[in-house]
């Protein structure tokens, strides 16, 4: 297949083009020009891209999604998790373990990685840290990463125990792996429902304090200090959450943060009317919060933008907020999501932010903008506005908040092992 | 007049005048129950379920004697006995419900908001009977009811709310309905019952030794422990609870002024009220039942659209 990008603008710091618009074709998966104008070659077999304010940067990587395979596929499949990845403009995705059974073994993530071989996007499982993510003993972390596991995790079940998460950050480094940990200490915010504060309180619903993320993070990172390793934390809510990571970072610390796109963009106050599909974990914080985050993004505190793209079917969302489990699809609003909020994000922030810093971060390789590369490419529009429809909803569930709103910042594409994915 | 919501959710939908409309058309009703024959026929069109998905003695009995006073059809549906206990979700059943041409729908669930998700997906008017640790409108009316008719006031009366506020529906009605009405109130109890931001949330003061909000007070409303929405141990032990939070005689005649006692009920004798002051002269605690059902009536009759 020949594809040819007319007039893109190239958003690669490991490009020579970088910030320039180019002409870009690409032939059987490797780019075999660029150019300011490209006119020889262009015959009719060549599949022609050309769009307002098209830009290109390497393929995206999304650093936490659930696709729920296997053993809840009601909710997702492998199959239609990559085809809203693919959709939201990702070539790679690491999804989470807390699947039935639980990805804590070499066959579990052999099953994902087979699974993902013919599918639009790579899909890179995470392993557990613990056996089962039961949180009491190290899982076979090494076999895992000898097998594709990409970074360990126990996803929705963060490591409570200190002295444990002390092994499993020392245990990694024998080969050079990462954890990664959601923020939530499970003391502190089991009993609750909702951010607790001032509306919680006007709610009636029982709260989960900012503390509660700020403990475990400062915990952590003195753990991370004495274990000199590596670790990722995923889903900062609060401001406070992104300032210990800030000057942990300053300190010399390998540590690494992600927020979602739906932190950037709801805050406690859009719950008031029981919203079931903004019921997530964290929880939506202050409106101070949400807006620490976004100016954490732009200043390149935050390193990841993460889906935490997580399906609930219809009568887990379709019930009394108490009984409605957490989480909302996210993959295909990500960017759009996250350019909405920040619209002042520059191209060269959303390549970082969608993937290029979690290439860095996590070792896995994408493809660099130039002559002879293999083409895994991200084809989006920062300027282009669309409303995101359940039509066009790739995903097996249907739980998103932003399902009719107006979007501003699409994806329209990506390229991935030759092959053109366009909406 | 007519109310400014189609359904009583909580008390913080109401207006101001909503509420004044509800207390006044109570007072009707309430003059209506003196009577030898105490029923009217104003909802003899209506169809009313009463769906208490926890156990409820006092609220179903009240709802259910002023709907039957209004002439409503009566439904009662409670969770143990149902498909609720095989496991059917409750838009299931009270779509079930509603294919049988019911009307209104009282309802009273363990979960916050939960009347609100109904709202939002069936057509008929719903009236909160208590969700969660949220909201218990009709409580908070007829309690209102019964201040204003024991002091003769509501603005500028001084409420304190003693015990139990974190998990308490009744509390947070009374605070909504309370400030909106131009009542001064206190919450108090052991800080760990008492919502951290609570102040700042529902502009109320906070106070965590009980007889100085006596001392403060018009009126303690006293509010039932709530053990069994405990999901975490909270004080150490009942003996302490009441020792340092209990409401008995001789704390009443320390303060060298009457103060009116109230009680949701059911009472934790000896626990958060000691008997010589439940059924002392302070207590107005048996009227506010009495009352009950003539403020349901009214709620019940202005939310089938009938004016007053």
């Amino acid at each position: 297949m020949k594809i040819l990008l007319r007039q893109a603008f190239i958003a690669d710091p490991a490009s020579s083009f970088n910030g320039t618009n180019q002409d870009i074709l690409i032939d059987n998966g490797l780019v075999v020009n660029i150019e300011k104008a490209i006119t020889t070659g262009i015959d009719h077999s060549v599949t022609i891209i050309e769009k307002e304010g098209l830009t290109v940067s390497p393929g995206w990587v999304d650093v936490f999604s659930h696709f729920c395979d296997p053993g809840l596929e009601y909710r997702e499949t492998l199959e239609s998790g990559a085809a809203a990845a693919a959709a939201g403009g990702y070539t790679q995705v690491f999804t989470l373990p807390n699947t039935q059974p639980v990805v804590s073994n070499k066959t579990q993530v052999q099953y994902i990685v087979q699974g993902s071989a013919s599918l639009p996007v790579s899909i890179r499982p995470l392993g557990t840290v613990t056996r089962n993510a039961e949180g009491k003993e190290l899982a076979e972390m090494y076999d895992m990463y000898n097998s594709g596991a990409v970074a360990f995790s126990d996803g929705i079940h963060p490591i409570q125990s200190p002295g444990l998460l002390l092994k499993a950050l020392l245990y990694v480094k024998a080969f050079d792996g990462v954890v990664i940990q959601v923020p939530v200490d499970e003391s502190i915010s089991k009993y609750g429902l909702m951010h607790e504060g001032i509306v919680s309180t006007r709610m009636g619903l029982p709260g989960i304090p900012a503390i509660g993320e700020e403990l475990l993070i400062q915990r952590d990172l003195e753990l991370l200090k004495y274990t000199d390793s590596k670790l990722h934390f995923t889903g900062v809510s609060t401001a406070k959450g992104i300032e210990l990571i800030k000057k942990a970072k300053a300190e010399g610390l390998q540590v690494s943060c992600s927020v979602t796109p739906y932190h950037l963009t709801f805050c406690d106050e859009d719950l008031q009317d029981y919203d079931t599909n903004l019921k997530v974990t964290p929880p939506l914080r202050l409106r101070s919060d949400m807006m620490a985050l976004r100016a954490a993004v732009l200043e390149g505190v935050v390193d990841n933008i993460a889906s935490h793209h997580l399906p609930q079917n219809w009568d887990h969302k379709t019930c009394e907020f108490e009984y409605a489990k957490s989480g909302m699809i996210s993959l295909q609003t990500a960017y759009a999501a996250v350019q909405t909020a920040i619209p002042e994000l520059t191209a060269a922030q959303v390549a970082a932010l969608f993937g290029g810093n979690a290439a860095r971060i996590f070792g896995v390789s994408t493809s660099t903008i130039e002559k002879g590369a293999a083409a895994s490419f991200t084809l989006f529009q920062p300027k282009a506005s669309f409303t995101f429809t359940q039509a066009a909803n790739k995903s097996k569930s249907a739980n998103s908040p932003y399902l009719g709103k107006e979007l501003t910042g699409k994806v329209a594409g990506t390229i991935y092992k030759g092959q053109l994915h366009t909406l | 007049m007519k109310l400014s919501t189609p359904h009583l959710l909580g008390i913080k939908d109401l207006t101001r005048e909503d509420i004044s409309l509800i207390l006044s058309t109570a007072q009707q009703f309430k003059e209506v129950l003196q009577r030898p024959v105490k029923k009217v026929p104003s909802l003899r069109d209506v169809t009313i379920v009463n769906l208490f998905f926890e156990n409820s003695t006092r609220t179903r009995s009240s709802f259910e004697l002023a709907e039957r006073r209004l002439s409503a059809d009566v439904l009662n549906f409670t969770a143990g006995a149902s498909s609720v206990a095989k496991g059917e979700t409750l838009l299931d059943t009270v779509n079930n419900i509603l294919s049988m041409k019911v009307d209104m729908v009282v309802m009273r669930h363990s979960a916050s908001g939960a009347p609100h998700f109904l709202a939002k997906h069936i057509p008929a008017a719903i009236v909160n009977a208590g969700d969660g640790i949220n909201e218990h409108p009709t409580q908070a009316l007829l309690d209102a009811f019964s201040m204003q008719e024991k002091t003769g006031k509501l603005e500028g009366l001084k409420v304190a709310i003693i015990g139990d506020v974190m998990h308490s529906r009744v509390a947070l009605s009374n605070i909504y309905l309370l400030t909106k009405m131009g009542a001064e109130v206190t919450v108090a109890g052991p800080p760990t019952l008492i919502p951290k931001y609570m102040a700042d949330a529902l502009n109320v003061r906070v106070e965590y030794n009980v007889k100085k909000a006596l001392q403060w007070c018009d009126v303690a409303n006293v509010l039932r422990i709530q053990l069994e929405r405990q999901s975490q141990p909270l004080f150490s032990s009942l003996r302490e609870y009441s020792l340092a939070y209990g409401i008995n005689r001789r704390l009443l005649e320390s303060l060298n002024k009457e103060i009116v006692i109230m009680h949701p009920g059911p009472i934790n004798r000896g626990v958060e009220l000691d008997s010589d002051v439940a059924d002392g002269p302070s207590s107005i605690i048996l009227n506010q039942v009495e009352n009950g059902v003539a403020v349901r009536m009214a709620a019940l009759y202005l939310l089938a659209n009938r004016q007053n």
